[in-house]
């Protein structure tokens, strides 16, 4: 039984159904926010793989590593593919990117400063531990520039890549009322910029359905947010004895 | 320019592929080459490269957008193994759980309001201070 398992055909067919699964749910209750395919296929997984790993006397996480791993990274890697992808939306929309660079530059550097402190706020009001606001610091990166930025600063790497893959499913989750709630849709560059800084890839793909600004904006956002985060996170977590 | 792109004949997938493929080599090679303290990823890296060869008109988009937008529109999926893979980690929870997942989803919600905000004010100034005529604004949100 172990021997199927472990070939990486469970991990891929397991994504896959739970995911079909919730877009199917997802259609036929007209769109409620809990069945959302990709937030659906991440807490069911997480179910279906504790509720086998116990009934074969293993933990979650070893059951995690031996049955769903293999599988879950020949999935990941294509997310590499995908993200320079995102260049062809970018290049599209090259007049906008011509028109107001500046703009975006700074207002992604100075995003990210008050967010830094308005989540820093938010970490001491909630009483999170000095480990867990170091966490919390880089998040706006992406995954593969946030977790080593994390431990630099005295964070647990772990807990900045829950924050990460969380960060773009709320976004995929929540991104459509968000956008209502906060009137976003007034100003497609600002819309794609925070789309792509507070949901990361994931966040870019949404911002390409909203339309060709949102689009390139979502995927400078993720570019240079990363550059950003590189060079201010150290800094503030310096200044702010965090 | 968008209506032209559409009347060109795309490239064949495989030939998409390859090209994706020497990005990314290139791009994994360039990011191997950066010094620890200054992480760049090969995705990140691959995006500023794939840009700039179609910027610099070496690739032309018909060579590369067909299968770009499939992808791109698969990463809800793709994104799957990365929200399991917290089954790894579920010991986090634990201890300060809760107050974990408070903080994330108000920290998403601010970096999403706050950049948007930032962003609206910035072009509201820049126009006031450099006059920037507004007939081209006016286009692009019409393109939109």
């Amino acid at each position: 039984m172990m021997i199927l398992l472990s070939n990486p055909l469970f991990g891929v067919l397991l994504s896959l159904a739970l995911f079909v699964l919730g877009q199917w749910l997802f259609d036929k209750t007209n769109g409620f926010f809990l069945l959302q395919p990709l937030f659906f296929a991440m807490v069911m997984g997480i179910v279906v793989l504790a509720l086998l790993g116990h009934s074969m006397g293993m933990t979650t996480a070893q059951f995690y590593q031996k049955a769903y791993k293999p599988g879950g990274d020949l999935i990941f890697w294509f997310l590499n593919p995908a993200t320079i992808a995102f260049a062809v939306p970018l290049y599209k929309r090259n007049d906008v990117i011509k028109k107001h660079g500046f703009v975006i530059l700074f207002s992604l550097v100075i995003g990210t400063i008050v967010s830094l402190f308005a989540i820093t706020g938010i970490s001491k009001l909630v009483g999170l531990s000095h480990v867990g606001t170091a966490s919390m610091l880089s998040q706006s990166a992406t995954t593969a520039i946030a977790l080593p930025l994390s431990t630099a600063v005295g964070g647990n790497a772990a807990v900045t890549a829950m924050a990460c893959i969380l960060n773009a499913v709320i976004i995929y989750a929540l991104g459509k009322w968000l956008i209502k709630w906060f009137r976003l849709d007034k100003d497609p560059i600002g819309e794609g910029l925070g789309m792509g800084t507070a949901g990361h890839t994931v966040g870019s793909a949404f911002a390409v359905k909203l339309g060709s600004i949102p689009g390139a904006m979502a995927a400078v956002a993720v570019v240079v947010i990363g550059v950003v985060n590189n060079l201010i996170v150290p800094l503030f977590a310096h200044l702010m004895h965090i | 320019m968008k209506n032209e792109t559409q009347e060109k004949k795309s490239a064949p997938l495989l030939v998409q592929m390859l090209i994706y493929a020497a990005v990314l080599f290139v791009s994994q090679f360039i990011s191997n080459s950066m010094p620890k303290s200054f992480p760049l990823p090969t995705a990140v890296v691959g995006l500023v490269l794939l840009y700039l060869l179609l910027t610099l008109h070496i690739i032309k988009v018909e060579w590369v957008d067909s299968f770009g937008g499939a992808m791109i529109g698969l990463i809800g999926f793709l994104f799957v193994p990365s929200g399991i893979s917290l089954a790894a980690n579920l010991k986090i929870m634990h201890d300060e759980g809760i107050k974990l997942v408070i903080v994330i989803i108000l920290a998403t919600i601010v970096l999403l309001v706050v950049t948007a905000y930032t962003t609206r004010l910035l072009l509201l100034l820049s126009e006031k201070w450099f006059h920037h005529d507004s007939g081209m604004e006016k286009q692009s949100q019409e393109d939109k």
